[in-house]
């Protein structure tokens, strides 16, 4: 668009680039294997940067790491001695530090926190030390076919990290949780699914792999709800009606728009099979916060400067001067991105932040792998709208993930559970909602039971096998005699100008307005952000999915286009030598529209299978 | 083959880059080195366990200059097998500045899980013109003795000791997970590579 000349680029600023740069003329850049290490850096903070980031959160750090490789000089910033700022993963003593923060109203953009720790947690002699654990602020896992996965394998910051696949999504309904049926051999092979509703859920999942390629089928509903369109144009069931809606399309009410909806159910099923048979991933160590890191490795490597401890009092557009609390200064020429949690004191241009999420995060002693797949450590749970105590109107979704996660220490297991619900009937859902997991992680987790041949097998060698789906059913009058123990309990209430659903919509950023103003120098007094962009905060979002589309957004107003968004091919001889990628492999994660051919392929499968 | 994760510490200027570099690019012509690009360097070296020959492979991760504000990530130590401790043997302070660093890297780490080699490195600036060195030997080595620590002084510019350090680290680590074989060498930890999707659709059971 108004795309002046582009900054030259890492790769191409490197002398051993430029000596030989008609071997590289081609339009994507190769970066040698030794780049970012091999010279000496500069002992001092530059004077002056192109971009300066303050808060790393995920937005800001892909931010940083895009901005970097692209060849603009960066100084990323955050006011905590940690990295991740929204998308933190956090000790429990940070944990602590974090929510007198929020009480101590120094944190904007949260509130209502409260925390209670058991004082098996501490330093001296306890059952667990405050590092044992990695809570997240914003939990999320990742799509195996997703934006952020091609930008993490592009950018190699995945080699910094280790993913666990996560294949269980629970729903939770009549008091129990049903595992989901999620698989074309389950929906065969599942005993409890009558004939026709077999056909008609295979008919939908056929239409819904495509589905924008079939306007006729779904525009007459396009304003309606998702599930009106599943009852009177697919002939579901009730269950799995809401097991698409709630878990695989994990939306948040049963009135969710039919695109929206049609879309979420989509990434679920392209996921699937992506790297095997399950459709997300998780990191090892911590979430966002993980990620976080990495993209600010990233970011350094290609020049970045890092900063911890470090706030912006104020910043000046005119003379282009950002001023920090420890005296120190810098000169920005191109923008001044920020997260509104990391605002100056004197901020006068925080976006409003009109959505609440309400979080209720939870570490158990129990290590819950009745809920896992074998070999895996986390699970879903998804409560839909009715299905708790509390007559819940919006969905109450929970993200558990056991010590193989590496975030908790064995016997522990950590539930995280978040509602968009708003005010105060969120904390009751929440409260119902744990509720609803703790009688159930003691029913299927129960040793008191003895000698009741019904529902206790011996085996020949004298073990005891309890089958963990009968006593869902068995146990519904079974009163826990010992209760669940809660290691940590933490509320607490995130805003944010995300409205839940809409992801990241440009006009998210319009508050250029104010920058436009800026620009005619109509400044606001005494405001310490005059000309300061500010990111979005954290949505309810439980993927990543809207990561990387903020991040374009915010690259694209920086640089003018976002064409070469991580447009870096890194050097890789031993792995190219000794191992080929299959064939199909740039385009299985990276290239939409040859993923739908793929689809196609797919969905011809499926009608052999209908045949059957 | 056994694979050890190593981080270099110090302040900037002392020359671990250098130090990266010289074992990494130098030191081993006949075994490839494998090049990551942005993320870690990797180098393989022979040891030699009663006549049978072993290959250690190392990923090193430098600090990409984050070091400089104490910013570095924990990331960066977790998981560490080894830590390179450098500093500089022409600089009086960049010892206290190492010790700063062993404190940080006990905390984050737990030093029972960590092998950490204190380099007094730049010893050719010293060799030259002995009014030079500022830090003396012995000092630094009874530091590292107090602390446990493996010491050397190397030089990057000339590659003196530079071999002999990554080889005696990578003994010492063979050595320690020698004794404790029985673990994992190769136990499933469920860990997904994401750069390598599956090719096999294992829920098609028509194909």
């Amino acid at each position: 668009m108004y795309n002046t000349e582009r900054r030259p680029s890492m790769a191409e600023r490197r002398p051993s680039i430029i000596a030989s740069s008609a071997q590289y003329s081609s339009s994507s850049l190769v970066v040698p294997h030794l780049a970012g290490i091999e010279d000496p850096l500069p002992d001092t903070t530059p004077d002056k940067v192109d971009v300066l980031i303050a808060g790393t959160g995920m937005v800001e750090s892909v931010l940083a790491a895009a901005l970097a490789w692209q060849g603009s000089s960066v100084l990323h910033i955050d006011q905590n001695d940690y990295y991740g700022d929204t998308s933190a993963t956090l000790t429990v003593d940070q944990l602590k530090r974090w929510v007198s923060q929020i009480n101590e109203t120094m944190l904007p953009c949260y509130s209502n926190a409260k925390l209670y720790v058991s004082n098996a947690i501490g330093n001296d002699n306890r059952k667990y030390i405050s590092r044992d654990f990695g809570i997240d602020l914003s939990p999320k896992f990742l799509f195996a076919k997703s934006d952020l996965l091609s930008i993490l394998v592009k950018s190699r910051v995945h080699q910094y990290l280790e993913f666990q696949s996560l294949s269980t999504f629970h729903t939770y309904e009549n008091d129990s949780f049903e595992k989901l049926t999620n698989t074309k051999q389950e929906i065969f092979t599942n005993q409890n699914l009558p004939l026709m509703t077999k056909r008609n859920l295979m008919r939908f999942i056929k239409f819904v792999l495509d589905w924008e390629k079939h306007p006729q089928i779904w525009e007459p509903y396009a304003t309606k709800s998702i599930t009106e369109f599943l009852i009177e144009k697919f002939n579901l069931e009730p269950a799995q009606v809401n097991e698409l809606i709630f878990s695989i399309g994990l939306c948040y009410t049963a009135d969710t728009k039919v695109p929206h909806a049609l879309q979420r159910i989509r990434r679920y099923l392209i996921s699937f099979d992506v790297y095997g048979p399950f459709p997300v991933l998780y990191s090892k160590f911590g979430g966002p916060g993980e990620l976080s890191q990495g993209f600010c490795r990233s970011a350094a490597v290609a020049g970045a400067t890092y900063k911890l401890n470090e706030k912006l009092q104020s910043f000046d557009p005119t003379t282009k001067v950002a001023t920090f609390t420890d005296g120190s200064k810098v000169m920005v020429s191109e923008k001044v991105i920020m997260s509104p949690t990391q605002a100056p004191r004197s901020h006068k241009h925080v976006p409003k932040q009109n959505f609440e999420i309400h979080r209720l995060t939870c570490v158990v002693e129990k290590s819950c792998s009745e809920w896992f797949t074998n070999n895996e450590s986390g699970a879903v749970i998804v409560f839909p709208p009715g299905s708790l105590k509390s007559g819940n109107k919006r969905v109450v979704q929970a993200l558990i993930l056991g010590s193989g996660s590496e975030c908790c220490p064995s016997g522990t297991c950590i539930w995280y559970l978040s509602t968009t619900e708003q005010g105060d009937r969120a904390e009751m859902d929440l409260d119902a909602a744990l509720e609803a997991m703790e009688i159930s992680i003691i029913r299927e987790s129960s040793t008191d039971i003895v000698n009741d041949e019904d529902i206790v097998q011996i085996t020949d060698n004298g073990q005891t096998v309890v089958n963990s789906v009968k006593l869902g059913q068995s146990f519904r009058e079974y009163y826990p005699r010992e209760p669940v123990q809660h290691l940590l309990k933490l509320y607490y209430t995130q805003h944010t100008s995300t409205p839940p659903f809409d992801i990241v919509a440009p006009s998210l950023f319009e508050n250029e307005t104010t920058i436009r103003a800026n620009k005619l120098n109509k400044f606001t007094a005494e405001a310490g952000d005059n000309g300061v962009m500010y990111t979005a905060m954290p949505s309810t979002e439980i993927s990543y999915d809207e990561v990387v589309t903020a991040a374009k957004l915010l690259y694209e107003k920086i640089v003018g286009s976002d064409d070469d968004f991580f447009d870096v091919d890194f050097e890789d001889e031993e792995e190219m030598m000794s191992n080929p990628p299959p064939a199909k492999y740039e385009n299985a994660i990276i290239d939409d529209e040859d993923a739908d051919h793929d689809m196609d392929a797919d969905s011809s499968e499926f009608v052999g299978e209908m045949e059957i | 083959m056994l694979q050890f994760k190593l981080v270099l510490l110090g302040d900037s200027s002392v020359g671990k880059s250098s130090i990266v570099n010289r074992f990494v690019k130098d030191s081993f012509e006949d075994l490839r080195e494998s090049t990551i690009g942005a993320a870690f360097l990797s180098q393989t070296i022979k040891l030699n366990d009663n006549g049978k020959e072993v290959i250690v492979k190392f990923e090193i991760w430098d600090t990409a200059g984050q070091e400089r504000y104490k910013s570095l990530a924990p990331m960066y130590y977790r998981n560490a097998n080894a830590a390179l401790v450098v500093y500089d043997i022409t600089e009086l302070d960049s010892l206290n500045k190492a010790k700063t660093w062993v404190e940080e890297l006990k905390n984050k780490v737990g030093d029972d899980n960590i092998v950490i080699y204190l380099v007094g490195n730049k010893l050719d600036v010293c060799e030259k013109d002995s009014s030079k060195r500022l830090v003396s030997l012995e000092g630094a080595k009874e530091y590292a003795k107090e602390q446990g620590l493996l010491f050397i002084e190397t030089s990057a510019k000339t590659g003196a000791n530079i071999k002999e350090t990554f080889q005696e680290i990578g003994e010492k680590l063979y050595d320690i997970k020698k004794t404790e074989v029985n673990t994992d060498l190769d136990g499933n930890t469920g860990e997904i590579e994401i750069s390598k999707p599956s090719t096999n659709d294992t829920t098609s059971c028509c194909s």
